[in-house]
């Protein structure tokens, strides 16, 4: 490379004589020359491929958007003679406006095809790169702006499939982490592998990637509400001195791994720089969709489940290339179904895309199995509202029914070599927050037992009295890194299921069998594991019986389970064959509440311009106070947000009324004068350090707060002092079967 | 075989310093013309290059070109040992990953030795093409060092205009603006105290301060800089380093008509 560099040093010694004319450096020969010096050293081809012309303004960007707004020089004038950075450049858009002026204009933008019905697409046709090129981000990042345009999860489904298509048509190594990316994930998720990036780092690496201050980009963050779009934003306002390379879908995968990776002294600037890295060299659309995937929040109605399907019909197409129509819709269905049934038995997309593409999908189920170590998906189960409505859907089969306990789904591996993992309802790792659960594993199993994986449920539990805590117990125990001697929230294991017991996989299983092999490896420990209360009933009135005990033993209800026909373990599915029956479902329990909105959040995302979530309070007519009893946002549909967020704004008063009590921890946007009065249904009433509703009623310090509100309408009859009374909050919150102190045995007796 | 003796240790030291607030990572390259680098900022907005000849160094050997990355805080931090009348030697053995850096104290009564590890850096060697300005100012390097901090303290980003009757830098922010003038001025009793201007055409460009300031950590190694300023193209902010070579920055301009600074 020296040697090369020299010819350049002696000529800046020796300036060659030449017109002077700030555009022409790029068209004459001597730089072309100087170019293809570089080209020819052998030096990595990546490099060698780039241009004077990429030099000094090459930025097309920055050209594209200097000519838009000035007309004063041409720039663009020099590009022709530009070799195009890389060959895997796609042909730009209008609004790209001619970075590579190479490419003929009349070219439609491929991206476009993405759109297409699945039987009339051909991948290779909107590939703009050669096969076994690296695929560009710019291909997915385009993808995504097609796919938050649609709301149709067909329409969706098809432009995901489409992609997918088209990368295994021409790059298959890719495929991978175009899936991973789609699925806004950059491991399998019990790995426990994150990002790890807060929005506050976003921020300065955006500024510091595009030259701006942290106030500006934060100003703009609060108009814009969303980090993608103020990247989409700030994209233009500095020039570059050279293009980096386009970003490939392959080298964005590997970035983030590597920001996952940085831990220790400093890794929060190491993230920066690999994000820094990133920004820079992301065009169009890309910083948005780069911001989103770093957030690990798409917001592009994009899920998982869409990205597996879309998985398992793309790998029909391919096998199928030549003739696509011949795909009936039963096959895709099928193909989908195998996907998402592998993936929630696996769900390891390093596993599952290889071998996706080495046997094709009828055979994957065969290549991928589940494992130990590997946690599946919890199975699920559907609600229902009565016991009638269970008696009627299991007609003449044989059920059995089993308390619903209201703690943490935990699925414990143990290993052949004597380790434990804890995995969550969504298979992150929760080993660390259970060690006292990983210590009694031996306790509680046999000794001929060499391995198992459990499905049970983790409750808080008064070893002393003897009895189930609720959930909010349960919830302060810190979340990873507990130390076995500074527990304070002592905890039981409820087992109910069984998946895989010394190697022997137990999934296709009937649930009788499993239970045998549950109750047949392991042995109740008194207040540290104990098997799920069960009764197997078909009479009405028993089965609503045994209900009110589980509620009276704070559980959340029953579950109801086939016992051996269809009685599968079913990992991830919301199955017709495990029914649940909630107190709250049922129509006793949860009158309504009337509550005013004192103060509001800004809206982020999708709800940008409108309020986020509101606070609402209650009314005490003694003190003749308002008193905050939840944050609500869901509830709403969109109109209603909308008119609400409108009617509101006319009431924002700069500071609280010196009548409103809430916690100084609790920090709203605006606050709004009493007004309205909304109708809102929760689930229970609980105590809460933060709200204020009848403090002092039920509780000395803390007042009474409302689990999961949501709103039912406007109460426009009503004035905001008919609200409901701290008096009636309090009243509600005694008569709750359940309530959620651990002090108040009293109320449970009545 | 590299090993390159340069009397004026402190020469190394101000070049580093110059330099590794920009670029945290960079390779060193050496043939037998001399000892070069060039590296661009992590947002690629700023460009560095430097060479040293092997003229100015008192003893230069390169029998092989040979391109050494190095953490240039991990430079500093080793050449900051070094006293700064101590001459500095520079060795390196082929295929060697490290780099070592030897002080003599300039009556030879004492010998430091510091090894430091090489890394690899992927960087590209980009072709600058020489380019004809528009506008070319040369003036007091301290000057415009003054300006650039003068001006940092109350905007961001500064509008650089070169007319007949000088050159203008001028700045916005919340507080207020800022404008400072400087004429052409040959009239002086020292030559590096002289503003000169060479001008073409008018020309106006806009930069974020945040470089320029950093940029200007290389005045102790010139009493002068030249700015040299085209539209459209970034500018170039020269020091001399006398009879060695130079230190260049090139800083990409921002685009003017942008709502975020509103000059």
């Amino acid at each position: 490379m020296l040697l090369l560099r020299a010819p350049f040093l002696l000529s800046l010694k020796f300036p060659p004589l030449r017109p002077c004319f700030p555009s022409l450096p790029f068209s004459n020969p001597w730089s072309r020359n100087l170019f293809l010096r570089c080209c020819s050293t052998g030096r990595a081809a990546m490099s060698g491929r780039r241009t004077v012309a990429d030099v000094l303004m090459g930025n097309a960007r920055a050209a594209a958007a200097a000519a838009a707004k000035s007309k004063k020089s041409a720039p663009s004038s020099a590009q022709p003679e530009q070799p195009s950075p890389s060959p895997s450049k796609k042909p730009k858009t209008l609004d790209g406006g001619g970075q590579n002026p190479k490419d003929p204009p009349e070219e439609k933008n491929p991206t476009l095809d993405l759109k297409k019905k699945c039987s009339d697409f051909n991948p290779k046709k909107a590939a703009s790169w050669k096969d076994g090129e690296p695929v560009p981000f710019l291909f997915l990042a385009r993808a995504l702006e097609l796919i938050s345009n649609e709301s149709g999860r067909i329409a969706i489904t098809e432009i995901i499939c489409n992609v997918f298509r088209t990368v295994i048509a021409t790059t298959p190594g890719d495929l991978l982490a175009t899936v991973y990316l789609s699925a806004n994930r950059i491991a399998a998720p019990h790995e426990g592998i994150e990002l790890g990036i807060g929005d506050a780092s976003l921020v300065k690496a955006l500024a510091e990637a595009y030259g701006r201050k942290e106030e500006q980009v934060k100003k703009q963050l609060k108009e814009l509400g969303d980090l993608g779009l103020v990247a989409k934003a700030s994209r233009s306002s500095q020039k570059v001195m050279f293009k980096p390379q386009p970003l490939t879908i392959a080298k964005v995968f590997d970035t983030f791994r590597a920001i996952a990776k940085e831990s220790g002294k400093d890794s929060q600037d190491k993230k920066r720089n690999h994000i820094k890295g990133l920004l820079v060299a992301a065009t169009e659309c890309e910083p948005q969709y780069l911001v989103r995937l770093l957030q690990s929040k798409m917001r592009i109605g994009l899920a998982e489940k869409t990205v597996l399907v879309a998985l398992g019909q793309a790998a029909i197409y391919s096998e199928t290339n030549q003739n696509p129509r011949s795909q009936t819709q039963s096959d895709l269905e099928e193909a989908a179904k195998i996907i998402k049934q592998v993936y929630s038995v696996l769900p390891i997309y390093d596993k599952i895309v290889p071998e996706l593409l080495h046997v094709g999908v009828w055979k994957l189920p065969e290549a991928c199995n589940f494992s130990l170590g590997v946690p599946v998906g919890p199975m699920l189960a559907k609600p229902t509202k009565a016991v009638s409505e269970i008696l009627d859907k299991f007609q003449g089969m044989e059920f059995t029914c089993e308390y619903k306990y209201d703690g943490e789904r935990a699925q414990i591996h143990y290993m052949e070599d004597g380790s434990v993992e804890i995995y969550s309802r969504n298979a992150e790792r929760n080993t660390g927050k259970y060690p006292d659960v990983v210590g009694s594993v031996s306790r509680f199993k046999k000794p001929a037992v060499k391995s198992f994986v459990l499905d049970c449920e983790i409750v808080a539990y008064d070893r002393e009295k003897q009895r189930i805590l609720p959930f909010q117990i349960l919830s302060t125990r810190a979340r990873k890194g507990v130390i076995l001697s500074d527990i304070k929230v002592a905890v039981c294991t409820f087992a109910f299921d069984i998946l895989y017991v010394n190697g022997q996989p137990l999934l296709q299983e009937q649930l009788k069998v499993r239970r045998e092999h549950l109750y047949g490896s392991f042995e109740e420990v008194p207040g540290v594991f104990q098997f799920a209360t069960a009764i197997t009933s078909d009479d009405l009135e028993e089965i609503q019986k045994f209900l009110d005990t589980a509620v009276n033993t704070s559980c959340e209800g029953l579950i109801i389970k086939t016992l051996d026909k269809d009685a599968t373990y079913e990992p991830s599915k919301r199955s017709n064959n495990w029914l649940k029956l909630k107190k709250d479902y049922m129509e006793s329990i949860g009158d309504s509440l009337d509550l005013v909105p004192i103060a509001a959040f800004h809206g982020r995302g999708k709800r940008t311009g409108v309020y986020g979530s509101f606070l609402l309070a209650c009314y005490d007519e003694h003190n003749e106070e308002y008193q905050s009893i939840c944050n609500i946002g869901t509830g709403f549909s969109e109109s209603q947000l909308e008119e609400r967020s409108t009617s509101l704004r006319n009431k924002i008063i700069p500071k609280p009324k010196p009548y409103y009590r809430f916690s100084d921890t609790m920090d709203p946007d605006v606050w709004f004068e009493p007004s309205e009065v909304w109708e809102v249904k929760a689930a229970d009433l609980s105590i809460s350090p933060v709200h204020r509703a009848a403090n002092g009623i039920v509780d000395p310090n803390k007042g009474i707060s409302l689990r999961f509100p949501r709103l039912l309408h406007v109460r426009d009859d009503k004035s905001p002092e008919e609200a409901t009374t701290s008096e009636q909050v309090a009243e509600m919150y005694r008569a709750q079967k359940i309530n959620h102190t651990n002090n108040q045995d009293e109320d449970d007796d009545d | 075989m590299l090993e390159l003796r340069l009397v004026q240790g402190s020469l190394l030291k101000k070049v580093l310093e110059s330099i590794r607030e920009l670029v945290t990572d960079a390779n060193f390259d050496c043939s037998a013309t001399g000892f070069s680098l060039q590296a661009m900022d992590s947002s690629h907005v700023a460009l560095v290059a430097l060479l040293l000849r092997s003229e100015g160094f008192e003893h230069y050997r390169c029998d092989r070109n040979l391109s050494m990355g190095m953490n240039l805080n991990n430079v500093s931090k080793m050449l900051r040992c070094a006293g700064n009348d101590d001459i500095i030697t520079v060795k390196a053995d082929d295929g060697s990953d490290t780099v070592t850096f030897m002080f003599e104290s300039p009556n030879q009564d004492k010998i430091a030795d510091f090894e430091m590890k090489l890394m690899d850096i992927d960087s590209e060697h980009l072709g600058i093409p020489d380019a004809e300005y528009q506008a070319i100012v040369r003036m007091p390097s301290s000057e415009f060092a003054r300006i650039c901090k003068d001006l940092s303290s109350i905007g961001d980003t500064v509008i650089i205009s070169v007319t007949k009757e000088g050159v203008k830098f001028s700045t916005a922010g919340d507080i207020g603006t800022a404008n400072i003038v400087c004429r052409q001025n040959k009239t002086v009793d020292k030559p590096e105290e002289a503003t000169i201007i060479e001008m073409q055409e008018p020309v106006s460009l806009t930069f974020a301060l945040r470089y320029l300031n950093s940029f200007t950590k290389a005045t102790p190694l010139s009493e002068t800089v030249a700015i040299s300023l085209s539209s459209d193209l970034p500018v170039v902010v020269e020091y001399k380093i006398a009879e060695m070579g130079y230190i260049r920055f090139y800083l990409a301009p921002k685009i003017e008509e942008d709502d975020d600074m509103k000059p």
